[in-house]
């Protein structure tokens, strides 16, 4: 059967993207070059890890989807995933290679035993809530197969943590019965404190955001019991994308190792990435 | 304008978009969606007004539009990240939009960012 092998947990922005691409062509701006130094370890890890596959929770921007029909689990299977034009046009970055046996294996798995009734997508376009980051941490060609699952954090009412924590920890039943000898990496992407909007545009919570780092691996369920309110309040309404990193921390045991986390204030948004590995 | 943030989430400070904004807003929401068509951005740079119309926006929508007032267009149910390509496509930005929202000049909210509080969870009520 399929294994866990780890996890991580990152932060995505638009800006992270673009300034991806102009750091690689004239350098990085002194706002974002400690974020590109802090992901080098991240990227020497998730090589030596070499996954398999990796299930990536994130959510879209109104990217792809749109309010006619917004899902508030969806998941996506097919072949590859497209760069979605957000509107200022595409980057230089391919397709993401897709994996459709686990797709639908774990739709199947989520459906009929998780409780969790995902909508399924065989085109999906993939915003900055993965693009922005995947370049800091791989290289092209991405030949990693993913399978994203996309989770409503723009319009409420949103999931609960409980229940994105729950959604992990059924994420990790479905892969461990998923007869491969495959090593899998789970993934979630989201936050960290950032306010796009409104009188209180750009409120950045620093402390909110390494507490928030220091209570996942061993305090989870302390931060799952916070309502989401209160994330917003002290750290920005987008905030409340902290709570997809409660999918990654779910579908974890508790016998791991924290092996790296780092965090930065480029902008407009608390910049976080943590890594865990799995000791079993 | 004073950089003191409030640890609420009420407006002007902040606009939590609800099911109710949702209604209120599908069609402004829509207009800015459909301009993640390159093609659609053209038809709209070419004529702003017969764009809008054909989007079936109202006189007021249109106005708010034509105003570049961001702020208006956030409460009048325009999803922030819909109207963000609203702004992309007339040469504008997220700064723009944020800078409305606070009442201030670009420059000066840029000089302001990030706007550093200290909170914990149960803190500064
Ligand atoms: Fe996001």
């Amino acid at each position: 059967m399929a294994k866990i092998i780890g996890g991580f947990a990152i932060s995505h922005t638009p800006s992270m993207g673009m300034e991806y691409d102009k750091g690689m062509a004239n350098g990085f701006s002194p706002h974002w070059q400690p974020w590109f130094d802090g992901t080098r370890p991240m990227k020497d890890w998730l090589a030596r890890m070499n996954p398999d596959r990796m299930v990536i929770v994130y959510n879209d921007h109104l990217n792809h989807f749109d309010f006619d029909a917004y899902p508030t689990l969806a998941i996506g299977i097919a072949p590859e995933f497209r760069q979605a034009d957000e509107g200022w046009g595409l980057r230089p970055f391919p397709s993401l290679v897709g994996d459709v046996d686990l797709g639908w294996h774990l739709t199947n798995k989520l459906v009929r035993d998780g409780g969790f009734d995902l909508t399924v997508c065989q085109d999906l376009a993939i915003d900055h809530g993965i693009y922005s980051w995947m370049p800091y941490l791989k290289d092209t060609p991405w030949d990693t197969p993913i399978v994203p699952i996309a989770i409503n954090m723009v319009r409420h009412p949103i999931p609960t943590s409980q229940r994105l924590y729950n959604f992990g920890k059924s994420i990790r039943a479905a892969i461990e019965s998923f007869p491969s000898d495959e090593r899998i990496l789970v993934v979630a992407t989201g936050g960290m404190s950032h306010q796009i909007s409104g009188a209180r545009f750009g409120i950045a919570n620093e402390k909110l955001d390494r507490y928030f780092l220091s209570k996942l691996k061993s305090y989870v369920q302390e931060l799952v019991d916070l309502p989401q309110e209160e994330l917003m309040r002290l750290g920005g309404t987008e905030a409340a994308e902290l709570a997809i990193w409660f999918a990654m921390r779910g579908a974890l045991t508790d016998n791991i190792d924290e092996v790296y986390s780092y965090y930065t204030f480029p902008a407009i948004t608390g910049c976080g990435v943590i890594a865990f590995e799995e000791k079993g | 304008m004073s950089n003191s943030i409030p640890f609420n989430l009420d407006p002007p400070g902040t606009y939590i978009y609800t099911g109710e904004m949702a209604t209120k807003g599908y069609k402004l929401t829509r207009f800015g969606l459909s301009l993640r068509r390159p093609d659609n951005r053209e038809k709209f740079l070419a004529d702003e007004d017969a764009y809008m119309r054909a989007a079936g926006l109202s006189d007021e929508e249109i106005a708010l539009v034509k105003a570049r007032d961001w702020t208006g267009l956030l409460q009048a149910g325009g999803h922030l990240q819909a109207m963000l390509k609203v702004a992309a496509t007339l040469g504008q930005n997220l700064w723009h939009i944020g800078a409305h929202n606070a009442e201030m000049e670009v420059e000066e909210l840029m000089r302001l960012c990030p706007r550093k509080v200290n909170a914990l969870p149960g803190g500064e009520d």
